[in-house]
């Protein structure tokens, strides 16, 4: 309270300022700004070394936080689960989590957290990730633990059934959300012909999996010549190479033989699709075709695209759906990239009544991309926008290291990190309009998720609808002349 | 620049009263540099340079939250979050949003009970937009009856879709009206319907006018920054704000009576019964609290913890299990909420938290499980410094704190020395049946 008694003697002359700043406020109130020279993008450097097992060794030194990042990627996703067993790839790493040779899940778990640690396991379309963050003293003891469930899995049955009914009530769970079903709906039909379908299950798969296919997936794939460990934190690419190679020396190397993956081919044809979710109040649109891999030189020109498209509440979609039509409550667009081809969407959660009105609206963004260059204004505002977000996404050391695990995994070049500035910078209207040609000219696939009962009537101006359940089924395809 | 009036103004807010540094003990693992000094309309300003990526954080943040509404005034805190996005004089309504956006920020606002904050992140390059942004809120913020209505209506649309969103989420406004001391505690920051609905633009306006003052503020800014042209610009934008009035007298808590209580409460959206547990606790920042924090990852945080592992891991008692330690101001409860199949096993679950409980009382608990809870007590520790704008909250909160920011670098400590005889001394004393309170929630 002594704080406010010292301010007393000023009160008189306050009063006297405040009469003469409302009468006139100082001028550099009445617009914002001008900003300051951009500063440079100083990022840190990404070393590596291969052991002699072949496992590829990559360290990123970053300083004033106590925490290490420990990332191990395995060249083992869904597209190299065998044919009829998709899941086998989340399912087999997932079972490398659950108990070694010595070690039970429990144990893991318990030493996991006495080092203040955490473990995630994802698997992608192309890759598996064992994310073990922990105190950075607690280095060799992570490394430890990691190396015991990659090399000597238990395996075991009683936790095969554990993981079969977690994964099971976990899918269904997940099937109640609109935006997961959507999305896992687009990516199904797009990658129809194509091992990536694998990634995109239901819970039916679950029950196919047996041991015998998970030891076969895990003798196969999880070979230090198809790995990678990535770590982020206070250590240095010799100490790291020396205490990983201690502890992983004794993982052998093994040829893998893969086939050929070939690309993913785009969707030529107009499709539109309802995903029935019972009680979903409002309807989720996904709409989206297939791009280029990751790595392709079109992932700057397109990034700017989707950014003028879709890519903030200022972009084209949002400003059009919401802001100026009230159909949607948002509309964004967004790229995901594997190793063999991307896909480029739209998602918006709209009224159920605009719901025709709102597709037909986003078809004619896409459709405008292809007839008109974006403006040199918007084009500029987008690389702004991506450049200046750029750092934001790696500045959690849990975002650094997803990054550079990405960077390492994909063997991405400069253009993808400390020139990243100069990759956005150099796009103009002209780049932007050649890939917008290049793939966008084709019709995308029209997901549409929501209650059907809810959503039918406003439906009724689509010639044809292929109607499907929430696991993914279809269940009939409406014409407009009728039922098929 | 300037012409000669506006030169005369701003020598009359000559100030840097107080610049420190700050340095935190290479041992307790966080150390960043820190200068602190308070203009003389009273807004207190903390920089931090941290020059690794091209970006900055600005934080305002007001002594501000819930806490401060008056009795049928609740919701007030959290309208006015929502105003400050609604336009002030020179910047259009959401203008500041699309402004930060446009350079590739992000901007953000959060009210809890007793603070309110503001905060961006965006390129270095931009700082004095963000400056400019926040000044002009703090200082010409626009209300009028007509936007006033439109957040109204808006915020009683999102009560109603939480409440349908999230079946339990009256029970937890229930219970915490019987665990916390008094009305200033115990009301939820989203505010009541009915409040909501008679809250007028006048009201609006004397909360704005008492709290939104330098003197009732403090400007966090941390990121890749020149000290000198930050202080400069931030001269230029606040130091001709002029102070509020003498802010109300908070006053403390009545201190917590031990008596247990227990009483039902009917949630018919919800699927299957339900409990919350609570205990009154020590004050935030007390020696009692550092080692209540401690007994709180032993009991609930992480698959390892003992409550996680007994309820749903080994026994199935219950579906679901949640709760921490958790402060407002100066109150501090310790709260469990379990979802169980049937009401047989509410009994039971709350048999076996209690008998939990009481092996905290009668033994000691061993210095590896210590360890562990301390380690992950470190980690969510160095998690609130991740990013720039972790660090900037981080800054703001304890300035606000009873210790305040220049005993922030000794706080890790305080957690890292608690001993076993002291979690079982508060265990003792605050986890106790005589002291639990007890709201059973009924699905029918």
């Amino acid at each position: 309270m002594t704080r406010q008694k010292k301010k007393l003697p000023l009160a008189g002359l306050l009063i006297f300022i405040m009469g003469i700043s409302l009468a006139a406020q100082e001028r550099f109130r009445k617009s914002p700004p001008v900003p300051d020279p951009l500063a440079q993008l100083k990022l840190p450097a990404i070393e590596s070394v291969k052991l002699s097992n072949g496992l590829t060794v990559a360290v990123v030194t970053t300083r004033n936080r106590p925490v290490i990042a420990l990332e191990l990627v395995v060249q083992a996703g869904e597209v190299w689960s065998p044919e009829g067993l998709p899941g086998l790839a989340a399912f087999t790493a997932e079972m490398l989590g659950r108990g070694t040779l010595s070690l039970s899940a429990a144990d893991i778990e318990e030493r996991v957290e006495s080092m203040g640690g955490s473990l995630t396991i994802t698997t992608s379309p192309d890759v598996t990730r064992f994310s073990l963050h922990c105190l950075d003293e607690y280095l060799d003891a992570a490394l430890e633990i990691m190396s015991r469930m990659i090399l000597e899995p238990a395996l075991a049955t009683k936790e095969i059934t554990a993981l079969k009914r977690i994964q099971y009530y976990d899918i269904l769970e997940k099937q109640r959300d609109p935006d997961f079903v959507g999305r896992r709906q687009l990516l199904r039909l797009l990658f129809r012909d194509h091992p990536y379908r694998n990634a995109f299950y239901n819970e039916d798969v679950i029950k196919n999996i047996n041991r015998k296919d998970i030891l076969a997936f895990y003798e196969k794939y999880y070979r230090p010549n198809n790995a990678a460990l990535i770590l982020t934190g206070n250590v240095s690419l010799t100490t790291a190479s020396r205490r990983v190679s201690h502890h992983f020396n004794t993982w052998r190397t093994a040829d893998i033989d893969r086939g050929s993956i070939p690309a993913p081919q785009p969707n030529g044809e107009a499709r539109v699709c309802l995903v029935d979710v019972p009680l979903a109040k409002e309807a989720t649109l996904v709409i989206g075709n297939v791009v280029f891999p990751l790595g392709d030189p079109d992932y700057f020109p397109f990034a700017v695209l989707n950014q003028a498209l879709g890519g903030t509440p200022n972009s084209r979609l949002f400003m059009n759906l919401r802001e100026s039509k009230g159909y949607a409550y948002f509309a964004f667009s967004r790229t995901e990239f594997f190793r063999y081809g991307g896909v480029f969407s739209v998602q918006a959660r709209v009224v159920p009544s605009a719901c025709q009105a709102a597709v037909q609206e986003i078809l004619r963004e896409l459709h405008t991309l292809t007839r008109e260059k974006i403006s040199t204004f918007e084009i500029e505002q987008a690389k702004s926008q991506l450049i200046g977000n750029f750092p934001l996404q790696v500045e959690r050391p849990s975002q650094l290291a997803d990054r550079v695990a990405e960077m390492v995994a994909y063997s991405l070049s400069a253009a993808h990190w400390e020139r990243f500035y100069d990759s956005i910078m150099l796009i103009d209207a002209e780049r932007v309009y050649q890939v917008a040609l290049r793939y966008l000219e084709r019709p995308p696939i029209v997901i549409i998720v929501g209650d059907r009962s809810r959503l039918a009537e406003f439906l009724d101006g689509f010639d044809k609808i292929e109607v499907y359940d929430a696991r993914g089924n279809l269940q009939y395809t409406l014409t407009k002349g009728g039922e098929e | 620049m300037f012409i000669g009036g506006r030169r005369v103004l701003s020598i009359l807010f000559l100030f840097v009263l107080v610049l420190s540094s700050i340095g935190f003990d290479e041992e307790e693992g966080l150390h960043f540099p820190l200068s602190r000094f308070k203009l003389r309309n009273g807004l207190e300003v903390v920089l931090s340079e941290d020059d690794s990526l091209p970006i900055v954080s600005v934080v305002v943040a007001y002594g501000a939250g819930s806490i401060y509404e008056e009795p049928g005034k609740t919701g007030l805190a959290y309208l006015l979050e929502n105003m400050m996005f609604q336009g002030s004089v020179n910047i259009g309504p959401m203008q500041h949003i699309s402004y930060i956006d446009k350079v590739g920020g992000v901007p953000n606002a959060s009210t809890t009970e007793d603070i309110v904050y503001f905060y961006q992140t965006l390129p270095a390059n931009q700082l004095a937009l963000a400056l400019w942004l926040e000044s002009d809120r703090m200082r010409y913020l626009e209300i009028n009856p007509a936007k006033v209505e439109e957040i109204k209506t808006s915020l009683v649309e999102e009560i109603r879709q939480r409440c349908s969103a999230e079946p339990y989420l009256e029970s937890f406004w229930a219970f915490d009206r019987l665990l916390y001391p008094g009305f200033a505690h115990s009301h939820p920051v989203i505010g009541r319907e009915e409040d909501i609905r008679r809250l007028s633009a006048e009201d609006v306006r004397d909360f704005y006018e008492t709290f939104y003052v330098p003197n009732n503020a403090v400007l966090c800014i941390v990121g890749n920054i020149n000290l000198d042209r930050t202080k400069e610009l931030v001269e230029k934008y606040f130091g001709s704000i002029p102070p509020g009035k003498v802010l109300p007298l908070f006053l403390p808590p009545r201190p917590p009576e031990k008596k247990a209580r227990a009483e039902s409460f009917h949630q018919p959206l919800a699927a299957s019964p339900a409990f919350h547990l609570g205990f009154r606790t020590a004050a935030p920042y007390t020696q009692d609290f550092y080692a209540l924090t401690l007994l709180d990852y032993i009991l609930l945080k992480g698959k390892t913890s003992r409550l996680y592992r007994k309820i749903i891991t080994r026994e199935n008692l219950a579906i679901y299990l949640s709760g921490g330690l958790e402060k407002r101001k100066d109150a501090a409860v310790l709260k469990i909420f379990a979802v169980t199949n049937n009401e047989t096993m509410v009994e039971i679950c709350q048999k076996a938290i209690f008998s939990e409980l009481q092996k905290l009382r009668t033994g000691f608990v061993s210095d590896s499980e210590l360890e562990k809870a301390k380690n992950l007590f470190r980690r969510d520790y160095f998690r609130r410094f991740s990013t720039t704008a972790d660090k900037a909250l981080f800054l703001a909160e304890m300035y606000f704190s009873p210790i305040g920011l220049d005993n922030a670098a000794a706080e890790l400590k305080r957690y890292l020395r608690v001993t076993p005889f002291e979690l079982n001394a508060v265990a003792g004393r605050y986890l106790i049946p005589e002291n639990s309170v007890i709201l059973n929630v009924r699905t029918r």
